[in-house]
């Protein structure tokens, strides 16, 4: 059982009525046949060993209808087999560590706003304050084209910084898994701000001369979220196409989208957004599962574009000024909740215990019939999951889902540890967590693992693993060189 | 001809070389010692020029991201005041402060080859090299008190120049620091012992002697803290290279009144001689002084004293009657002298000198003196002969210097190496510096007000020292 939070509100009698009520309901099934069968083998031994063969002897069967039977039997069979969903293994996963000569200390970022914005000494003072309570660290990354001052975002440094994340990414999966480049049969990468033509799928067929009838894509445009629209699309094709293999590559390319102007809403991606990427091998094959890291449950996708206020919550547009950048707007963080509240609509009947899911049942038809004053249940996904990646996207978001699925620090540590780390990579940001929880030693088989992004549009995306095997420490990646002086303190604000 | 190549450096690029990892702790602060203060007026510029470029030029972020970069990086951690910036307290005396924020580096291209360089490209040329980039308007807070700029010539010739200000390291500092980035881009093993920031604190010493013997450094500084600032002439800088042989026979002449005289004293001797004939003003007085300036680390009490990064000089005076000059042996008279005096210098004159400073700070209520003018008032000549080592083994007799040694990976010692000295302005500066080659050869570098130099340059006794002229601005000499 998962460690729940002390509650020091109700007795401890409760704790334990409500661990009762847990097993009863989710191990129903149990409590109900355990008892049938006990009584009908109670019953046959009564009756005697006799009165069984007799009784099975009256049974007159001819050949016909034995074949009839067994017919039916491997028809219902092979439909059930056929209609089951392949199950979709993740292999393995690399995820990008910048060299340090990309490394970005607080000082130095702020004396180049300070340069480039010298004659915005606003702007440059909202800067440092959103960067003091950033929970970034003094070891993220910016590409090389963004040291200059001022910075050189011309699209062959962008190109550049595209191929050298990605390169060094794939380089280090097919070292890790073996895999040779011909046996790509998908390819999909996603990076939502940078799409040259050809695309940097392309640009990947072409570094590592993949098959000519490769299944690429390429999403653009989808914003932080889209590392779990990628795998979700992964994930159909292998439906479709049987003993293959798909590499997804996800990552945000952050040369030409460094905001230049001194607007200041747009002056906060600047503060936040780092370099990474991460390269992910997904398969349906057979050979793989005995090896494969982890297994895909579930992927739920919630899209609240819709609303218009959801729409224009994360918006790039030009400045006054002319010069583009992505605006995020005050709301942000409510539009964020609303949006997960409806993705753990879907995600609750989907893995929930049966316990929780009547909890909230009962209490949803208390509210509407008896009296609306009660509090809603919020269920308690401790119960469904033992590790929770959270996109860091930023300390508030960190903040408000830690409150709103009521996780332990523990829960959430992996989350601000990447932040602190890495900042905000996008959408290679999960796959950094979930190798901050392996190379801890947390991670074991069974394990269920639920990832949540969040991301422009506005979309909340969430995908479930489960742990298909144990896996060691120390873990090859890139947290090997400093996992041990982990986690750390993050202060509220750091003084600057 | 020289005005022909003025316009050819072309700075294209600046961005900040970070430390590979984050100073620990941060934001500490460090206060500088009045012997910083007292050079704040300065600033120090070196340039090593190589014929090839020590990195490759493929890939899109060659120049970024390769090994040059990362050594450089990898050192930085280790050289916490380097990448730190320069704040004031409420005194108004100056500190640093430990807060990571790395080195300005600039890029540039020169639209000639390095050798073209060399042979005609004079003083003012030199100066696009490096970064003389003053503090703005007095404002440290952005300022990166250490700058490197690397050029590349046409034809792969490459110039490296760093720059800082003088209130935080010497010259000797710039050098040791630069042979450690060389030494880790090549992979020698230099981090066994990291560089020392701050000496101990001289408490226990025995009280200073009488005031009838103030020490020549304290004596200096006297005369010197008091002055205002010169207003002077234009300044003019002009190279000369002094081979092994020349050298060698100048100190075979002169090898009976002082054996042991080195090529430093030797040179300040032959040049302290010509410019006194030059300088029409000084030339009929009775005596005649010059400023000399040598490294002061051998007499720290540190483990290692060339690890020490910072200040480390001391400037005294010498003084001769005129007739001593005027005599027959006079050159062999002055080399004796000069190598007395460098010699003499002990560890107390340093103290004294911290201590007179101090106290000097104390009477003025705590606030330091400001920076004064060190080098240059009355002609100054820099010793590096301590940046000249003895070989190992002794099989040959070839010394080599810790300056030339800097080799990056490929190898390839440094064509030449410039030092200049910001704001030398009065008398002159002459810098007598190692060369290439090693042995008992010297580079002398002169800066001189600007007809006095033209007149050396046609002097005859140098000229019979057959000297090559390098930087000098001069055609095919």
């Amino acid at each position: 059982m998962p460690e729940s939070l002390p509650d020091f509100s109700s007795p401890v009698r409760l704790k334990y009525v409500k661990l009762g009520y847990q097993y009863l309901v989710n191990h129903f099934l149990a409590f109900l046949l355990i008892p049938i069968i006990a009584s009908v083998a109670l019953h046959l031994f009564r009756l005697g060993p006799d009165t069984i063969v007799t009784t099975v002897k009256s049974i007159e069967l001819d050949l016909v209808q034995i074949l009839c039977s067994t017919f039916v039997i491997i028809f219902i069979l092979t439909v059930y087999f056929m209609s089951k969903p392949r199950s979709v293994y993740l292999v393995d996963y690399t995820c990008y560590r910048p060299p340090i000569t990309c490394r970005v200390p607080f000082s130095t970022f702020m004396e180049h706003s300070r340069m480039i914005l010298k004659d915005n000494p606003k702007s440059v003072e909202f800067q440092m304050r959103i960067l003091e309570r950033s929970g970034l660290g003094e070891e993220t990354s910016l590409p090389p084209a963004i040291h200059y001052i001022p910075p050189k975002p011309n699209m062959e440094a962008a190109r550049g910084e595209a191929e050298m994340v990605i390169f060094s990414a794939i380089d280090n999966l097919f070292e890790k898994t073996g895999l040779k480049p011909k046996d790509i049969d998908v390819l999909i990468v996603n990076c939502s701000l940078f799409s040259p033509t050809p695309s940097l799928s392309a640009m990947v067929v072409n570094k590592y001369k993949l098959r000519s009838n490769i299944k690429s894509f390429n999403l653009s445009g989808m914003g932080c979220s889209a590392g779990i629209i990628s795998i979700d699309l992964a994930r159909d094709l292998l439906q479709v196409l049987p003993n293959s293999n798909a590499l997804v590559i996800s990552t945000e390319i952050i040369t030409p989208n460094y905001y230049q102007g001194n607007e200041r809403a747009m002056l906060l991606p600047n503060c936040l957004f780092r370099m990474g990427a991460a390269a992910l091998l997904l398969s349906n094959k057979r050979r793989e599962r005995s090896r494969a890291k982890y297994k895909l449950v579930h992927v739920v996708r919630t899209h609240k574009g819709s609303d218009d206020r959801a729409y224009r919550c994360v918006y790039e547009q030009e400045d006054p000024q002319g010069l583009v950048g992505i605006n995020l707007s005050k709301d942000l963080m409510v539009i964020a909740a609303e949006a997960l509240k409806s993705n753990i609509t879907t995600m609750g009947p989907l893995v929930l215990p049966a316990s929780e899911q009547l909890l909230f049942l009962f209490t949803l038809i208390g509210r509407k019939i008896f009296n609306p004053k009660w509090k809603p249940y919020i269920p308690d996904f401790k119960l469904a999951f033992e590790h929770f990646c959270i996109h860091a996207g930023g300390r508030a978001v960190i903040d408000e889902l830690q409150k709103n699925l009521q996780l332990s620090p523990e829960h959430v540590e992996a989350s601000r540890m990447t932040l602190h780390r890495f900042g905000n990579t996008s959408s290679s940001s999960l796959w950094y967590e979930m190798n901050y929880i392996e190379s801890k030693g947390r991670m074991k088989k069974g394990d269920r693992v639920w990832q949540i992004a969040f991301g422009s549009g506005f979309k909340c995306n969430s995908a479930v693993w489960k742990c298909n095997r144990n896996i060691n420490t120390p873990v090859d990646g890139p947290w090997s060189d400093c996992i041990d002086w982990y986690p750390v303190h993050i202060p509220e604000v750091v003084k600057l | 001809m020289t005005g022909s190549i003025q316009h050819q450096v072309n700075v294209h690029s600046r961005l900040t070389v970070v430390s590979s990892n984050p100073t620990e702790p941060m934001g500490q602060i460090y206060a500088l010692t009045p012997t910083d203060h007292t050079m704040s007026s300065h600033t120090v510029h070196i340039i090593y020029y190589y014929r090839t470029r020590p990195f490759s030029n493929e890939g899109r972020y060659a120049m970024d991201l390769d090994n040059v970069r990362v050594s450089l990086s990898e050192l930085l951690s280790k050289y916490p005041r380097m990448i730190g910036r320069l704040v004031r307290d409420e005194n108004g005396n100056w500190e640093v402060k430990y807060n990571d924020a790395g080195v300005r580096m600039f890029k540039a291209n020169v639209a000639t080859t390095v050798d073209e360089w060399l042979r005609v490209a004079d003083e003012s040329d030199e100066r696009n090299l490096t970064v003389w980039e003053d503090m703005p308007d007095g404002d440290p807070t952005s300022w990166s008190p250490f700058q490197i700029q690397v050029s590349e010539f046409v034809g792969g010739g490459l110039a490296i120049g760093i720059s800082f200000s003088h209130m935080l390291a010497d010259p000797t500092s710039g050098v040791l620091f630069y042979k450690s980035w060389t030494d880790a881009e090549r992979g020698d093993p230099t981090g066994r012992h990291p560089p020392i920031f701050t000496l101990p604190p001289l408490n226990n010493r025995p009280p200073p002697t009488s005031t009838e013997n103030t020490p020549i450094t304290v004596k200096y500084l006297q005369k010197h803290s008091k002055q205002p600032p010169i207003s002077s002439p234009k300044m003019a800088t002009y190279t000369f290279k002094f081979s092994n042989t020349v050298i060698k026979k100048g100190l075979s002449k002169i090898a009976d009144k002082c054996p042991e005289a080195t090529p430093f004293d030797y040179l300040t001797a032959v040049f302290w001689m010509q410019v006194i004939k030059l300088k029409t003003l000084v030339a009929d007085s009775l005596t005649h002084s010059i400023s000399l300036c040598v490294d002061a680390r051998k007499h720290f009490d540190v483990p290692i004293p060339m690890k020490f990064f910072g200040n480390a000089l001391t400037f005294s005076q010498l003084c001769l009657e005129n007739e001593a000059i005027a005599r027959d042996n006079g050159l062999a008279e002055l080399v004796q002298s000069v190598h007395r005096h460098v010699n003499g210098i002990k560890k107390e004159d340093i103290d004294s000198m911290i201590d007179w400073l101090e106290s000097l700070a104390k009477g003025l209520s705590g606030v330091y003196p400001k920076g004064v003018q060190m080098y240059g008032p009355e002609l100054t000549f820099v010793s590096l002969e301590h940046l000249i080592m003895n070989p190992k083994d002794d099989s040959n007799d070839e010394f080599q210097s810790l300056v030339y040694e800097a080799k990056f990976r490929n190898n390839e010692k440094p064509m030449h190496v410039s030092y200049r000295i910001g704001k030398a302005e009065g008398a002159g500066l002459i810098i007598v510096a190692p060369v290439p080659e090693g042995g008992l050869a010297r580079t002398v570098t002169v800066t001189l007000p600007a007809e006095e130099a033209v007149k050396l340059c046609e002097d005859p006794v140098i000229m019979g020292m057959a000297p090559t002229m390098v930087l000098s601005g001069r055609g095919m000499e």
